[in-house]
């Protein structure tokens, strides 16, 4: 079969260069990252390999790494767990409960999830400003859940219609509330979706810039990305090293969570955009 | 949908309340209040002075505002169709049987994954005229004889922006496309096969037209978020160089930087506008695939 074999043929031509352009990036950064000179590409012969570069992102204080690393972490972190929790009830309330205009809700959250985001931060600076929020977790805290919340809540809309209604009858009669029904029946039964969601949000929140740029000053919050965005270094040279390896470890987190997690993080994009 | 009492009806509020506190907080307050703001003459250290439409009149006669749109209009015809094409053949691939597949959607997730800001960085580097992976690449590969000047010079750095954000976002594409690829169903390639045509004509015939929802979701999702470019040029370019690769947003915000939060509100409010009729475009055909039933 002269076809079969040509579409194979393309098929691995295909299969090569899609490995290679997804991952070809993250090669040549995390190389830098462990060599002495950034230019080790025009003296492929003469290659010094190095650790000092992560030494000196993780030891070296005036750096602050760590500190954007943690901040990181920790906003994410918790801009994930309210975003599903405040997703989760309103999807409920959507799916289960009497609410009058859900359609219309639907559509309006999905609508702001299309807002630019230049188009709030000039205002929220201010806002932040006279609530003498700026440079504060909580700064970033707060806008970043209401600005995952509109993709967490298509997301978990479509994963509890999937579970049956049968259940919260029977919890009812069994005498539970609507917020014990909630947290022991829907939670657990959509659990994959739950999770799904808390890995987006995570990574929504981990990666967003803007706000993070405008709304903090220094390392006593300021995130990752801004973090390394502004890194520059002290004699004029930018430190590729340094940066490189900073960047490698930043995205340790964002990478691990993608791999391990591949199928939950398709099926929650893929549940967000088409369904809507 | 049975009978409504007034605790059901409560509870059902209640419950909703949360989402809706935080989205109309921090989300349509900012809006109106960007709206509100670009009506006025509003700068650091200075008066606030109601102005009415003076800061739209002197956008539409501010060249580097117009030098924005257009920057900004060209990024998304060059890079979005790229996207598309480019997600298309990564998907059609990973719907293949072929070895790896779980590792190798993995792979394709990944420029997806990480920060556009760190991507923005990597790409810097790649980039870097004296020693970057791209100047090697050209030069070993034969498409170029000498070094690019990929930064430094205006078609460099769109193309460099471009290349950049096509890495970035190509995984998004290829993960919608993949879902409507794999909705559908065997049978009718087999029976496309039986009656003798070849996997073009398959591809033409009965991919293309069934696919073709799904790709209209993928565009007008990706048109969208091109039209907001930030961070990428941002980081890869400051804008530069002179100015022709200053996005919408970025040349708003370099208002805002500057402290004048009036007329940075009146381009955004022009951003914003573009990017709600685009949005209103993109709900009423997304209407095709009716919520979760």
């Amino acid at each position: 079969m002269i076809e079969e074999r040509f579409k194979s043929i393309l098929i691995w031509i295909g299969y090569v260069f899609m490995v290679v352009f997804c991952l070809m990036p993250f090669l040549y950064m995390m190389l830098i990252s462990v060599s002495s000179s950034p230019d080790f590409l025009t003296k492929l012969d003469n290659i010094e390999f190095t650790f000092k570069n992560y030494y000196s992102v993780l030891t070296s204080k005036s750096l602050h790494f760590i500190d954007y690393l943690r901040n990181s972490i920790i906003v994410s972190g918790v801009s994930a767990f309210f975003c599903v929790i405040i997703a989760g009830l309103g999807a409920y309330s959507i799916t289960r409960l009497a609410l009058p205009g859900k359609m219309l809700i639907l559509f309006f959250v999905l609508a702001v999830s299309m807002f630019p985001q230049i188009s709030l931060i000039g205002y929220l600076f201010k806002f932040m400003s006279t609530l003498g929020w700026i440079n504060t977790y909580h700064a970033l805290i707060f806008p970043y859940i209401a600005w995952i919340l509109p993709l967490s809540l298509w997301i978990l809309v479509s994963y509890f219609a999937q579970i049956p209604k049968d259940l919260d009858k029977a919890a009812l009669i069994d005498g539970c509330t609507r917020w014990q029904i909630l947290r022991k029946v829907i939670f657990p039964v959509a659990a994959p979706g739950i999770f799904s969601v808390s890995l987006l949000a995570f990574i929504f929140a981990f990666n967003e810039f803007m706000f993070a740029l405008m709304l903090t000053i220094d390392y006593h919050s300021r995130t990752i990305p801004v973090g390394i965005a502004l890194f520059q270094g002290l004699h004029g040279e930018i430190p590729w090293g340094n940066i490189m390896a900073g960047a490698t470890i930043a995205v340790i987190p964002v990478v691990l969570l993608t791999i391990i997690f591949q199928r939950n993080i398709m099926q929650g994009l893929t549940r967000g955009a088409i369904k809507g | 949908m049975g009978y409504r009492t007034f605790s059901e009806l409560k509870e059902s509020y209640a419950f909703i309340l949360p989402l809706i506190i935080f989205i109309l907080t921090f989300i349509l307050l900012p809006v109106l209040g960007t709206f509100i703001n670009s009506f006025f003459r509003d700068i650091s250290f200075l008066q606030r002075k109601f102005i009415m439409f003076e800061n739209y009149k002197q956008l539409f006669n501010d060249s580097g505002f117009w030098e924005a749109i257009r920057f900004t209009i060209l990024f998304i015809v060059v890079s979005v169709p790229l996207e598309i094409i480019l997600g298309l053949i990564f998907a059609l691939i990973l719907n293949q049987a072929i070895p790896f597949r779980g590792f190798l959607r993995a792979c394709v997730l990944l420029p997806w994954a990480i920060p556009s800001a760190i991507s923005g960085r990597l790409w810097e580097l790649i980039y870097n005229y004296n020693y970057g992976l791209a100047n090697f690449l050209c030069i070993k590969l034969g498409i170029s004889t000498g070094p690019i000047n990929w930064l430094g010079s205006s078609l460099g750095a769109f193309f460099g922006v471009v290349i950049a954000d096509v890495w970035k976002t190509t995984p998004f594409v290829t993960i919608i496309l993949l879902a409507g690829l794999s909705a559908i169903p065997m049978d009718l390639h087999l029976q496309a096969k039986v009656d003798g045509a070849n996997f073009l004509q398959r591809f033409y015939k009965v991919t293309m037209p069934l696919l073709k929802p799904v790709l209209i979701v993928a565009l007008l999702f990706r048109t969208i978020d091109a039209l907001r470019i930030f961070d990428l040029v941002y980081v890869l370019t400051h804008g530069g160089p002179g100015g022709v690769t200053t996005s919408l947003s970025l040349y708003s915000y370099k208002y805002f930087l500057a402290g004048d939060f009036g007329y940075g509100s009146a381009v955004s409010v022009m951003l914003f506008v573009i990017a709600f009729t685009l949005s209103l475009i993109y709900i009423k055909l997304g209407r095709f695939a009716e919520l979760g039933t």
